[in-house]
């Protein structure tokens, strides 16, 4: 438990308590699965909670439920003095520059909203959810077999600053279009190219309703359940499993749990046209590397161990 | 043996998975392997309703032509989970366990010859009050839990808490189970109370709630913050882990050496065994470990695990991951 030896100034600062700084450019953070969702301790403001890695989160958003009107305090308490360790880690201080600067703009962006309702049904302390604009400047590591989530800084062309090569096999890379903050990749259902988006923080995989009938034939419904949406509204949509999925000839995947629902709004907020979008699911099965400014995830193989 | 209780919650440990939870004397359902079977006898059941209304009917001298499960995981649907006929009383549906892994647990009920609903009595232990829009329903549903603990009389964990002898009612309550307040119920044991529960390795935090008082476990040194500053106990529930080397016949001694002896070059000596391997098999705690084999004094990576990382000082292991 580090955190107590800054106890006087944690106050100011977003702590990882559980981080490994491994380099000046790269931090391993462990994270837990909550249901489905990555989640990842933290303390800010004198509070111990959680965040939550959704890269299908277009910033930072600060649960207002927690962070009511402390706005100025946040920017007061801008610089402080020794605590050597947490402003060498770059993901710190990462974080607290961007809170500082967006909490600025926070009505115009709304990203103090209240996230109470996950709170209430994940019965999680939620302090906020880490998206696209704080992963956008790491080469992101989310590892699903051993539970952590490994930032590599990466400069404007996505080249890591971290000298160190990866010990890790890569098997296959793949490249993506980023369409505002949305990791878009082409995905075949039985052949037949789609686009879907990336999103760790989509509980469920998710088929567009509106999609043609013909990639409809591989998705089998089971059962009818209910949605509760971001904004608290529950709808019911059809589960299934989704089969014949693949990126490539060598990541495929086994058939996934997955929603149809309508994504048609969504994809208005993503600005693109999505045919689906792949959540725990598909980060259950694989080990991915995320580099946004290459637009490429890299694929690392899965240990198969015998104990 | 102060020292012996002081330690209430036992370290024990469980073989992961669904494969250990394979018992349990639930009404209406059963584990098997990765698969949740659904039991239906009509001699469990007393008394049965007819759909869209609370009459009760017995019907002994009923014959069953169909039975379909029904619960909130198909929404309540009387068509589609039909069961297969075992004998001329039973029947049985088995689904796999990735049919229920969004919620915790699920309320179900067996739907007979498209008429009448199976009424679980009051006494039986898997039991919640049916509602409909927040109204009582006046009679009940059967309920089955996919949590990451179940009760279990050889379960791995023991919970106790010493004293509280005229408390009424004592829950343990964790992350393990989304801190539900009913589902885990002490029972009373001499100076005490007692449950036993099979889980799933991993690090919980924990209360026990006396009365609906909650507590932390006054026996449990290890303990982390909570968000409204009171302390949860914490619990870290590992399982046995063999380490396996190739070769090295030759070799005169094998030591394993990790982050979890602290690095000790002398300590755990591996075993040869047969077909060509050193082994040891230890308890290790949920979580990340990083280990080395030292061969006559040699440190070596295990060459058959991919699975590396640097450490802080950018040196490189073999990692073991127990969850």
């Amino acid at each position: 438990m580090s955190f107590c030896a800054y106890a006087k100034d944690k106050s100011k600062l977003i702590q990882f308590s559980k981080a490994e700084i491994l380099s000046d450019h790269t931090t391993r953070i462990p994270f837990k699965l909550i249901d489905n969702l990555i989640v990842i301790q933290a303390e800010l403001l004198d509070q111990k909670g959680n965040f939550i890695i959704d890269t299908g989160s277009e910033t930072l958003i600060l649960n207002k439920a927690h962070f009511k009107a402390r706005t100025t305090h946040m920017m007061t308490s801008r610089r402080t003095s020794g605590v050597i360790d947490i402003v060498d880690n770059p993901l710190e201080k990462r974080l607290q520059e961007f809170i500082i600067k967006d909490l600025i703009v926070s009505d115009k962006n709304s990203d103090v909203i209240d996230l109470s309702h996950i709170e209430t049904s994940k019965k999680i302390h939620l302090l906020g959810i880490i998206g696209f604009d704080i992963l956008k400047d790491y080469e992101v590591f989310i590892d699903m077999y051993l539970n952590q989530i490994t930032l590599s800084r990466v400069d404007s062309k996505g080249k890591r600053l971290d000298p160190r090569e990866y010990l890790e096999t890569i098997i296959d890379t793949i490249n993506f279009k980023l369409k505002r903050h949305t990791i878009v990749v082409d995905t075949y259902v039985n052949n037949q190219k789609l686009k879907f988006g990336l999103d760790t923080g989509a509980e469920y995989n998710q088929l567009n309703k509106r999609t043609s009938k013909k990639n409809l034939k591989y998705f089998y419904p089971s059962k009818r359940v209910m949605l509760v949406g971001a904004s608290g509204k529950k709808i019911e949509v059809l589960a299934g499993k989704l089969y014949r999925v693949k990126l490539s000839d060598k990541i495929f995947f086994a058939p996934m749990e997955t929603m149809l629902t309508n994504l048609n709004q969504m994809n208005e907020a993503f600005g693109t046209s999505l045919d689906g979008i792949l959540g725990y699911e598909f980060f259950r099965q694989q080990r991915i590397i995320i580099n946004y400014q290459k637009e490429k995830l890299y694929f690392v193989k899965f240990p198969i161990r015998k104990q | 043996m102060k020292t012996i209780t002081r330690h209430i919650i036992i370290l024990l440990f469980a073989v992961a998975a669904w494969h250990s939870y394979a018992q349990n004397d639930e009404k209406g359902y059963r584990f098997d392997g990765n698969y949740v079977v659904f039991t239906f006898n009509k001699y469990d059941y007393e008394k049965f309703t007819v759909d869209d209304s609370t009459k009760k009917i017995k019907f002994e001298d009923l014959n069953i032509d169909n039975v379909v499960v029904a619960g909130e995981f198909n929404n309540w649907s009387k068509y589609d989970w039909k069961m297969t006929r075992v004998n001329e009383t039973t029947y049985e549906l088995r689904k796999h366990i990735t049919d229920f892994k969004d919620e915790f647990s699920w309320e179900f009920k067996f739907y007979i010859n498209d008429k009448y609903w199976a009424e679980p009595s009051e006494f039986d232990s898997n039991v919640a009050l049916a509602m409909k829009k927040g109204t009582n329903l006046n009679v009940y549903n059967l309920r089955m839990s996919t949590k990451a603990a179940i009760t279990d009389e050889n379960g791995n964990v023991s919970f106790r808490l010493r004293g509280f002898e005229d408390a009424k009612n004592v829950i343990v309550a964790g992350s393990f189970n989304r801190w539900d307040e009913h589902d885990f119920k002490m029972y009373k044991i001499i100076n005490g109370w007692e449950l036993k529960l099979d889980m799933k390795p991993g690090e919980y935090e924990y209360k026990f709630i006396v009365d609906g008082n909650w507590m932390e476990d006054p026996s449990n040194p290890s303990k982390v913050e909570n968000e409204f500053g009171q302390y949860n106990s914490l619990i870290n529930v590992g399982k046995y882990v063999t380490f396996l080397l190739k070769g090295y016949n030759d070799a005169e001694r094998v030591i394993l050496a990790g982050s979890f002896n602290d690095w000790n070059d002398d300590d755990i000596e591996m075993e040869r065994v047969d077909n060509d391997y050193w082994s040891l098999r230890l308890p290790l705690p949920a979580g990340k470990h990083y280990y080395k084999f030292i061969i006559d004094g040699k440190w070596i990576l295990d060459p058959e695990n991919p699975i590396r990382e640097y450490d802080g000082e950018g040196n490189i292991n073999s990692v073991f991951m127990v969850k």
